[in-house]
């Protein structure tokens, strides 16, 4: 499991890697938080997720725009998403602490693209291309 | 340059009909060879792109800081009959009014005995960076009159003057706002978030008029050389960007409802008559009414500082103006000789209307709007005005900014923050950011140098030169 950041101009684009949907799915969540808050994020706050869409691309936009509006709104950060796709129902839960500016520095996220998305499947599992709208 | 795509002038280049299958017009955009030759590939198939949509007038138009976006470019403008063409939400992107104000101050540089300290003050007094909070404590009702009166809701509330609406594109409101199409989510996240800045490209910076190319211009717009003054960049913030994200969802569906094709998804878009482009359209000009105000409040804070940091009088800083550069606008232009009442998509550009067009201050009704041009950190800002070429031309726009040319991965690999700023202290000019990766992000040479771009709109004649604006200090959000 791992995600890096793929050169982009304008915006941030990230590549993840996952043996499962769920995971690819915690990592793209992962690499959301890393963009807005940086490395140093804890746990011990949780919040939950549930959500539909019509295909798997809306999913992942959907998941990651809705846990983009839970950070800011509830001034949480958080350190990872427990993730469970079924079919295109996705249940997940959020665990993260209370934002800090002394010690979360990151760059605000304004939304996330459609631009360039794409999930794949291959041998070793599965690779998403997301761009974050910065 | 892209093979297929013509040369059409010293600037000036078009995308016949055919580029791509389905385009309706051809597209156009201004550029000169030193610009040409970092442009991206991606930005032209995105202008050809926008050429196919329904009711597109004329041309899909890039200004010189054209590049690749969501969809539709950045520096892209396009206007749609509003019988048979469409509006799109990324014509006009996620940051709802992102746009730009200036103004003056009766000081000289040498007044700013200490300017570290002025900039901390106005870096305290202006919420700034990821997770800020406003100081303001708006009410929900307080919120529905922000997103229906704008910058009038925040000058009545007591953030600021009577003349600052007289000097700001569409008085600070749009009047199509429509606040019951913005969902209770978008308004959560802007309750917290009034007069705040935010982050990535935003400031708040201090400049001294450097040069003045125009003294007529200048004199109206208010410009005096060897004077301060304080530019700000800011949007609407998490409220524009949850409007954007809601109503994306809705108009990804009405695209397939009304069997529009699309080469791309991103195109996303409903017929600018339809209830789901309505509602996208009453929903936008709140979140852009709502940015407005954000700039307006935070006009006041910082006015508020010169005065307790140098003593000034608040009325003795002016607005010169307030532009809008991501914004959708019902706006009437001449095409073919008659008059048209067209749906304009700005998105990374800047109104620029000419003398005697609708919606300019009296006094400038001769001279023309002023186009207010950020520079990147450290380097000069512009101020030009608005043209008939504009109006003729390009439905009265013109460029807004200089444009990255290095992504952010890159600049933190290359750059350390405080490398930046101290080269930049080096010049004589303040840098304070909630962090250094903040600063390293930044950096003047992540973007095209801005005066190759200006140079290329007064060349054109979509807007000419007034002013040039040196930084003395910036907060990077």
């Amino acid at each position: 499991m791992s995600y890096e950041e793929l050169s982009h101009t304008a915006d941030v684009k990230i590549r993840a890697r996952a043996p499962t949907l769920d995971a690819l799915f915690g990592e793209a969540f992962q690499a959301l938080m890393q963009v807005m808050y940086g490395e140093d994020r804890g746990g011990g706050t949780s919040r939950t997720l549930d959500i539909n869409a019509p295909d798997l691309e809306s999913l992942i936009c959907d998941f990651l725009s809705e846990a983009l509006y839970v950070s800011e709104v509830d001034g949480l950060v958080f350190r990872q998403a427990d993730v469970h796709l079924d079919g295109m129902q996705l249940y997940a839960i959020l665990d993260g602490e209370p934002f800090d500016p002394a010690r979360h520095k990151g760059t605000e996220v304004k939304g996330i693209s459609y631009s360039g998305m794409s999930i794949q499947r291959d041998a070793k599992g599965y690779m998403l291309d997301i761009l974050f709208d910065v | 340059m892209p093979e297929g795509v013509i040369r059409a002038g010293p600037d000036e280049w078009e995308i016949p009909v055919g580029y791509v299958p389905g385009m309706r017009v051809p597209g156009k955009f201004f550029l000169s060879d030193a610009l040409a030759a970092i442009l991206e590939p991606g930005a032209v198939q995105q202008l050809a792109n926008v050429a196919t949509l329904p009711g597109i007038v004329r041309y899909s138009l890039g200004m010189p800081d054209l590049h690749w976006g969501y969809g539709f470019p950045i520096g892209g403008v396009a206007a749609f009959s509003l019988d048979e063409g469409v509006i799109s939400p990324g014509g006009v992107g996620f940051d709802i009014n992102c746009g730009v104000r200036l103004f003056m101050t009766p000081l000289v540089r040498s007044d700013i005995k200490k300017p570290r300290e002025l900039l901390d003050s106005l870096y305290h007094a202006v919420p700034t960076g990821v997770g800020a909070k406003s100081s303001a404590k708006l009410t929900p009702a307080a919120l529905s009159a922000m997103m229906e009166k704008g910058a009038r809701w925040a000058v009545a509330a007591g953030y600021g003057l009577e003349r600052d609406l007289v000097r700001c594109e569409e008085g600070g409101a749009m009047k199509q706002a429509d606040i019951r199409a913005v969902s209770a989510k978008a308004r959560a996240r802007g309750i917290p978030q009034g007069g705040t800045l935010g982050s990535g490209n935003h400031f708040l910076e201090l400049q001294e008029v450097s040069e003045i190319y125009d003294e007529a211009a200048a004199a109206a717009f208010g410009l005096v050389k060897g004077r301060v003054c304080c530019m700000i960049h800011c949007g609407s913030r998490g409220l524009g960007h949850q409007v954007c994200t809601d109503h994306l969802k809705v108009i990804e569906e009405a695209t397939k409802k009304y069997h529009i094709p699309l080469p791309d998804r991103q195109l996303a878009c409903a017929p600018a008559g339809s209830p789901e482009g309505t509602a996208y359209f009453g929903a936008m000009a709140a979140a852009a009414n709502y940015a407005w105000a954000n700039r307006q409040m935070i006009l006041h804070a910082a006015r508020r500082e010169f005065v307790r940091m140098s003593g000034i009088e608040y009325e003795s800083m002016p607005l010169v103006y307030d532009v809008a550069h991501n914004v959708a606008k019902i706006e009437e232009h001449t095409v073919e000789g008659h008059r048209a009442r067209l749906l304009v998509h700005r998105k990374g550009a800047t109104r620029s209307f000419g003398p005697g067009a609708p919606d300019l201050p009296g006094d400038l009704d001769a001279i023309g709007q002023p186009v207010i041009i950020p520079g990147s950190m450290g380097t000069s800002s512009y101020v030009l005005k608005g043209t008939a070429t504009a109006m003729e031309r390009t439905f009265g726009s013109t460029c807004h900014g200089s444009g990255r040319v290095m992504s952010r991965s890159q600049a933190k690999k290359k750059l350390s923050g405080k490398e930046v700023s101290d080269r930049l202290l080096s010049q004589g000019i303040i840098v304070r950011a909630p962090n250094e990766a903040a600063i390293a992000d930044e950096a003047p040479e992540v973007y095209k140098p801005s005066s190759e771009v200006v140079q290329v709109v007064h060349d054109a004649g979509l807007s000419t030169l007034v002013a040039r604006l040196s930084p003395i200090g910036v907060i990077k959000g």
